[in-house]
């Protein structure tokens, strides 16, 4: 069984990545400055640089948010993927595939929101507010959710394969979409400082951080799709089994 | 530490519980589901070897 | 009905021909009751009349001009939602759909058609709303100038036509219809409002900047093309399945 000892190696590899990030992340990344400086504009000298800003801790969050949120997109994307292939060929295996993933789209883009939220609530003091990454994320989980909401609504299993297919599809294309829109549209009304991503260059030791940490939860991404394929195909084998011992 | 200093590193506190906060719901959460959905595929395997044998014996 | 006769000698009819056929269809159906157009139209008017009860607090220092945009395009959204369930309702419980799909007619063809008739019932029921709106709530002037807002009008209307119909043919085959319209609707076309809210803003509360203005119109015109695109493609499974 090659699979499940890639398995768990990819599980290895994915708490290894993301433990090292996250030790990059706190020990070695140079710090971040805050828009702040101090008040009497004097500066220190701290691991042979001069600062004279308020150190940004809490911008150390971006090391694990960011990761999470370009992780789901991606599994979003394999998610549409397999419903053009189920489409295609219609065949039901495409169509289980789809669903697991989208299920771990479910999952990372919630994290994504959560972490999100408590960055926000840092940053700003409020629980919620509507800048452009929370309502796209925002957006993206209402979509996996009707997604989920539209395969228990339909109980003929090839209707409910071919509609959720076609959902995930077009609600894949509106995911970007809606990203590039909040961010252009809300024009005028409050300058709200937009965070795409780690505000201005990475430093080398934060690149670094930041790659493990999102190599970290692909592969996480991986061993739980993995996962939940065995889990799904034992439960399938199980089900023809039983009902051919009855016969 | 002098004065400057401290004041650069104010802000280093108040962010802790944010940033642990985000990083136990990342961990707790994969941890926690990874976990049962392990559990979970190995009882079904465990199912699964048993009623193959059944099958294999009825033939 | 004459057609193009094909080398087999069979006169098939010609896309155009069907296209027009299944429209007029639908436009003949509406206008022997006016059913869907009575009460979308009833449904904007009520919809009115509670923003009326939502706004009665606020004053009259309040200029309503700021979220006028955005109340207008919170009634088509509901009244199309309304609207695009009930054509559809329609077409499946009186076996249309079936008898449509036995037909020789290409699956592209009944998409457009289907759309476009649900995009011209939406102009119609814009058409009266605007002004009904803007006697009821919009005292102050607005900003820009006018024939502005029926462009916006029109890019969201396709788009809500065009995906809206393909949405609303997966949801009347599921089991909680309206809703499930509503939870698949709402966040695809979130992008579409946004831009087209913003469009229609511009022109009643301002800045006025035309610049602001084409470039929402053009944003929400290409959601239009891509989304119109997409929704075209996928049709032709959804209405096999």
């Amino acid at each position: 069984m090659d699979r499940k000892k890639l398995t768990y190696w990819a599980l290895g590899v994915g708490a290894l990545l993301t433990t090292v990030g996250f030790l990059l992340a706190f020990l070695v990344a140079s710090p971040t400055q805050m828009m702040r400086t101090t008040d009497s504009g004097k500066g220190a000298i701290i691991a042979g640089s001069y600062i004279s800003h308020l150190i940004d801790y809490g911008q150390k969050i971006f090391f694990f948010h960011v990761p999470v949120a370009i992780a789901s997109f991606l599994v979003f994307f394999f998610a549409a993927y397999f419903a053009v292939r189920f489409l295609m060929t219609r065949d039901r295996m495409y169509d289980t595939k789809a669903r697991i993933a989208m299920e771990v789209t479910l999952i990372f883009t919630t994290l994504t929101m959560l972490t999100g939220d408590l960055w926000t609530r840092w940053a700003w003091g409020v629980w919620w507010t509507w800048e452009p990454r929370l309502t796209t994320y925002l957006i993206m989980l209402l979509l996996v959710i009707g997604y989920f909401v539209l395969r228990a609504s339909v109980e003929d299993e090839e209707k409910r394969a071919v509609y959720a297919a076609a959902f995930s599809i077009i609600a894949f294309l509106d995911a970007p979409i809606s990203f590039a829109i909040t961010r252009i549209v809300p024009a005028g009304s409050e300058a709200h400082p937009v965070v795409i991503g780690v505000p201005g260059g990475l430093s080398g030791e934060q690149l670094a951080a930041f790659l493990l940490a999102m190599f970290g939860m692909l592969a996480f991404g991986y061993v739980i799709y993995q996962l939940r394929s065995r889990e799904e195909l034992a439960k399938e084998r199980i089900e023809a089994l039983k009902a051919a011992l009855e016969d | 530490m002098d004065a400057v200093t401290t004041e650069i590193f104010s802000q280093v506190a108040p962010a802790l519980p944010y940033v642990i906060g985000v990083y136990a719901v990342l961990w707790i959460g994969l941890m926690v589901y990874v976990g049962l959905t392990l559990s979970r595929v190995g009882k079904l395997e465990k199912q699964l070897a048993l009623v193959e044998e059944a099958f294999a014996k009825r033939g | 009905m004459a057609g193009t006769p094909t080398a087999a000698g069979i006169k098939r009819t010609s896309s155009w021909r069907q296209f027009k056929a299944i429209l007029r269809k639908d436009i003949v159906m509406e206008l022997r009751t006016f059913e869907m157009l009575t009460s979308m139209g009833l449904y904007t008017l009520l919809t009115l009349v509670i923003y009326q009860i939502a706004l009665s607090q606020s004053g009259s220092a309040f200029d309503v001009r700021q979220i006028a945009a955005g109340l207008l395009w919170l009634a088509f959204v509901f009244t199309s939602m309304l609207g695009l369930n009930r054509s559809l309702v329609h077409e499946k419980d009186q076996g249309c759909l079936e008898a449509l799909l036995l037909s020789p007619v290409d699956r592209p063809v009944i998409f457009f058609a289907k759309a476009t008739g649900n995009l011209i019932f939406l102009l119609i029921v814009e058409v009266l709303t605007i002004p009904l709106f803007f006697g009821m709530f919009l005292t102050r002037p607005i900003v820009g100038d006018w024939w502005m807002i029926p462009i916006a009008m029109f890019v969201g209307a396709v788009g809500i036509a065009g995906v809206g119909t393909l949405l609303a043919t997966i949801s009347v085959n599921t089991r909680g219809r309206d809703f499930i319209l509503a939870v698949l609707f709402i966040p695809i076309m979130f992008p579409l409002l946004l831009s087209v809210v913003g469009a229609t803003s511009v022109v009643i509360y301002g800045p006025l900047d035309p610049g602001l203005f084409w470039r929402d119109i053009g944003l929400a015109a290409a959601y239009d093309a891509i989304m119109l695109l997409a929704a075209f493609g996928l049709y032709e499974f959804v209405i096999s399945a």
